[in-house]
Formats: C-alpha cells, structure tokens, sequence
C-alpha cells in the first residue's frame, strides 16, 4: 500500500510546494536561517577546539640534567623516560645546543656571554605528552629518576590553561545543546504552519475514510524535502562564507590554526542536512497528527 | 442501520448534548434531525461517523459497536458514511473533478475507477460540465451540490447531511432536496439536521425533533 502510493504521495507532496510557493519558500527561507546560525556556531565551536588542541600541545615538559651525567646514564634515562605511557615525543637539548639556543635569542645582546668562560647551562630533555592532562603526574614521575637535576613544566599555566579549556568546551557544548534544541522547536513550529494553512485537506481526506498514514506521508514528504532543501541551502551559503572569512583572517592572522579541510568539515555539513531533515520529517508527522483527531 | 441505545454524550465543559437517546434507522430510510440549536443535532451526526463516542450507552453502525472501534478501524467505518457540511468543506485549490477524485484516492480506489466514479456523480449532480472549474467559482447550490457528489462517489451505505440547504435559496434548496430524494431512493439511508421548515413539510418524511438533548418526538411523515 505504501509503496503502491509512493508516486501519488511524491505528487501531492510536490503539487502542495508548488501550490503554495510562497508559504513553502518562506518556510525555506526560515529554516536556511536556523540552519545556517546553527552551522556558524558549529565552525566556531570546531575551529576553537582545534586552537585550543593547539595551545595544550604546545605545553611541554623540560627536565635539566646534572652536568655529570655520562653517555650511558643518558641513554638509560631516555630510555626511563619514553617507558611511561603518554608520552608523545623526547628530544635531547645538548648543552652546546642550549647554549647556541640562548645566543639566538639574546641576538644584539650576544655580548654579555662572553663575560661568562664556561657554558653555564645544562643539557635537558624537552617532552611532549600526548594528553596534556598528564602532565603533571608525568613530570612527578619523571622526579623520581636519578641524574635529573630539575622537571619544569610551567605548572600554574597548564593548570591555568587546562581549566580553562575544560570550562570553554563544557559550555560550548551546552551552547550546543541549547541551539540544536531552539533550532528543533523553531523549525518544527514553522512547519506546523504549513500543516495548519492545510488542515481542511487533513480534514476532509479523515472523514472520506483515509488511513492516517495515507494522509501523513505526503506531509511526511513534504517536511523532509523543505528541511533537506534548507539545510543545502544553508551549506552552501555556509561554506562560501567559511572559506571567505578563513582567508580574510589567514591574511590578519597567517599563522592562526583554522580547519579549512574539506574532510573534517564533512561532519557538520552531514549533521546540517540530518537535523533539517529530521526535523522536517518529524515536525510534518506531530503536526499532522493533530489535525487527524477528528 | 443505525441504533442508539440509551446514549448519553457529555462534553468536557459539562454540557449535556444528548441524553437517554434510543433510536432505530433502518437501512434506505430518510430522516429528518430537526430541534433548535444546540438542541444536540451535530452530536447526534458525529455520533454516527465517530468524530466522538457516547459518554453511555451503545451506538451501532452497519453492525459494528463505534465506541470499541480501534481508532485503525476508524476509516474504514467511515468509507460506509457520506458527509455534507453546511459550510461545504471544499478545497479551493482543486477543481471540480479533483475535489472528488481526492476523497477517492484517499481511500485506495484505482485511476480507472475513480474516472469512473466521477463522471457518475458529476453526471447524477449535474456538474459534469464544470468538472474543470474551481470551487469559488460556483454558486452556493452547485458547491453544495459538489458537497454531495464528493460524499455520494464512494456509494456510501449512509449519508449525513447537516443543515445542507441553510444558505440558499428555496428554489435551489428544492433541486438539493430532490437530488438527497434521488439518493435515497436508490439506497442510500439519509440522516439530515435541518432547520427549513418549507422543505421538510414538503418532504413528507421521518421526522425526529431534538430538544435539550432529548429525542421529544418521532413521527413517520412528520412536519416541523
């Protein structure tokens, strides 16, 4: 039966956009609306996520070594050190390197060094984590291990760093939540208009003895074509801007971290067209409903 | 066709719109419903086509039992029963032909078929010349004529009609009388609510006068 009526549904459906063009492009258009905040505030929230991965990754782990430590400690400890799970990558700062370090950045003030006869820095290990909330349990373990003069990883700022991203995300997700949610509300009521300008149809095909579901399916149909128009149309419209503003900012900004791949922006463009469509599907098949309870 | 067995109806706003209600309508019957307003007509139809259930007692239709109808089961009573509206119910976006066609496909009837149909009712209506033309475009008369066409296409086993000739003229009333006659005559049991005292003194037929929700009389070849 259903699939017999597929084609009529499929035409009623259609013939109704067509009917009321102006209703149905109205509808669009809100939707496009809702879609495209929603999608704004989704390539802010995926771009300040990438920025703060960024900033976490930067925290590192700095371990002075004792001055006399010999080549065969220096490789057991190294050894020590990539044994803990997490870490992400050890480089050897030579005293020699440190030093050269230190002159590049002194640069016009090189001259004060040369008041010094040895070279006073020490040779270190610079660590990466992988999760920068183990940071700290890394570099206590690290301590403990012998030849190790001092473990320094800039202990308030990643605390500092660490809650603060933790307080961002959590309330960028309810943000998330309260949008998505606003947008289901929204979108579902200005679909319920369109069912309403029809509820004499709804009406009169109940009392001629056609099933509910008969009746809903073009509705149905209907819902889900205005939501996944919409949410095309708000990604096209999203992704023009996305790319307009990323590299009017890289021009500002060349270095800033933007996510401009077209793979990891895939995500919201699919989460776009499944909550206008849905939304359409299920707002078209509550408000039917409604007006059946004849 | 039709019996109601101690039927009482109260609504939500505690209006009693029918009480103790015990009526036989046997099938090819043609019935007048007559009473004031809110003497409980329209409850007394929707009864009939289960837009509601008796708050007591028994409504049978066609042999089924309306308040233990599974809503699923709902439309297929309701393919049985034609309804006219007073206020027409039409769609003013379709024509003619497909505010007919509509109810047909709603209810699972073939292209062919439902030509068929048509061309029947708009023939037995005497709208076939205007099956292209939208509805705003009719007078009174032919769009409560459409009204029937659309409720009698499906060869229904009754058809309710409420108050079908309140805005037109008497002239025009008659032809719609003689059309509902002309049903009848061919089976179908016809239940109208009416107020037009002209055309039911014409009619001769079963009258039954609702007052307060109380059936206070029922007479064979009654008069207003």
């Amino acid at each position: 039966m259903i699939f017999e009526n597929m084609g009529f549904y499929f035409r009623e459906a259609l013939l109704s956009f067509r009917r009321s063009a102006l209703m149905s492009m109205a509808t669009i258009l809100s939707i496009t609306t809702i879609l495209i905040i929603v999608g704004v505030f989704l390539l802010i929230s995926i771009n300040s996520s990438l920025f703060l991965k960024n900033l976490e990754s930067q925290l590192e782990i700095v371990i002075y070594l004792e001055d006399n430590i010999s080549k065969a400690e220096l490789n057991n400890l190294k050894d020590n050190i990539t044994s803990i799970g997490g870490i992400k990558e050890v480089k050897f700062v030579s005293k020699e390197e440190a030093y050269q370090r230190l002159l590049k950045n002194l640069g016009e003030q090189k001259d004060i060094l040369s008041a010094i006869e040895v070279n006073p820095l020490p040779a270190s290990f610079e660590i990466q984590v992988k999760d920068p909330k183990l940071i700290e349990q890394i570099a206590n373990q690290i301590a403990e291990f012998k030849k190790v003069e001092e473990v320094e990883y800039g202990q308030e700022i990643a605390e500092k760093l660490l809650n603060f991203t933790y307080i961002f995300r959590r309330a960028g997700m309810l943000v998330l939540a309260l949008l998505v949610f606003a947008s289901i509300l929204i979108i579902s009521n200005i679909i319920k208009i369109t069912v309403y300008a029809r509820r004499n149809e709804i009406e009169i095909m109940s009392l001629a003895g056609a099933t509910s579901w008969f009746i809903k399916w073009p509705f149905i149909i209907e819902g889900f074509l205005q939501g996944f128009i919409s949410a095309i149309l708000s990604i096209i419209i999203l992704y023009n801007l996305y790319f307009f503003a990323t590299n009017k900012v890289h021009q500002v900004i060349p270095f800033l971290p933007l996510v401009v791949d077209n793979m990891d922006l895939l995500p919201i463009g699919i989460a776009i067209v499944l909550l206008g469509s849905f939304v359409g599907i299920l707002g078209s098949m509550f408000s039917v409903g409604k007006y059946l309870d004849v | 066709m039709i019996r109601m067995f101690h039927v009482h109806k109260n609504y939500p706003n505690k209006i009693q719109a029918l009480r103790d209600i015990n009526i036989h309508i046997k099938k090819g019957e043609f019935v007048f419903l007559i009473g004031p307003t809110g003497a409980g007509k329209s409850t007394f139809l929707k009864l009939v086509y289960r837009g509601i259930v008796p708050t007591k007692g028994q409504v049978i239709v066609d042999g089924i039992n309306i308040a233990r109808l599974k809503p699923g089961y709902i439309p297929y009573l309701r393919r049985n029963i034609g309804i006219v509206f007073q206020d027409f119910k039409l769609l003013y976006d379709r024509t003619v032909y497909e505010n007919i066609s509509f109810g047909l496909k709603a209810i699972g009837a073939t292209n062919f078929e439902i030509r068929q149909q048509v061309k029947k009712v708009l023939n037995l209506v005497g709208l076939e010349h205007k099956k292209k033309t939208k509805p705003h475009l009719l007078s009174g008369g032919e769009q409560q004529k459409l009204c029937i066409a659309r409720a009698i296409a499906n060869e229904p086993l009754i058809l309710l009609t409420d108050e079908p000739t309140g805005n037109l003229d008497p002239s025009t009333s008659w032809e719609i009388m003689k059309l509902l006659f002309h049903i009848n005559i061919r089976g179908t049991t016809i239940i109208m609510a009416s107020h037009d005292k002209l055309m039911i003194d014409k009619a001769k037929k079963r009258v039954v006068r609702l007052e307060r929700g109380r059936i206070i009389e029922d007479t064979q070849r009654g008069i207003y």
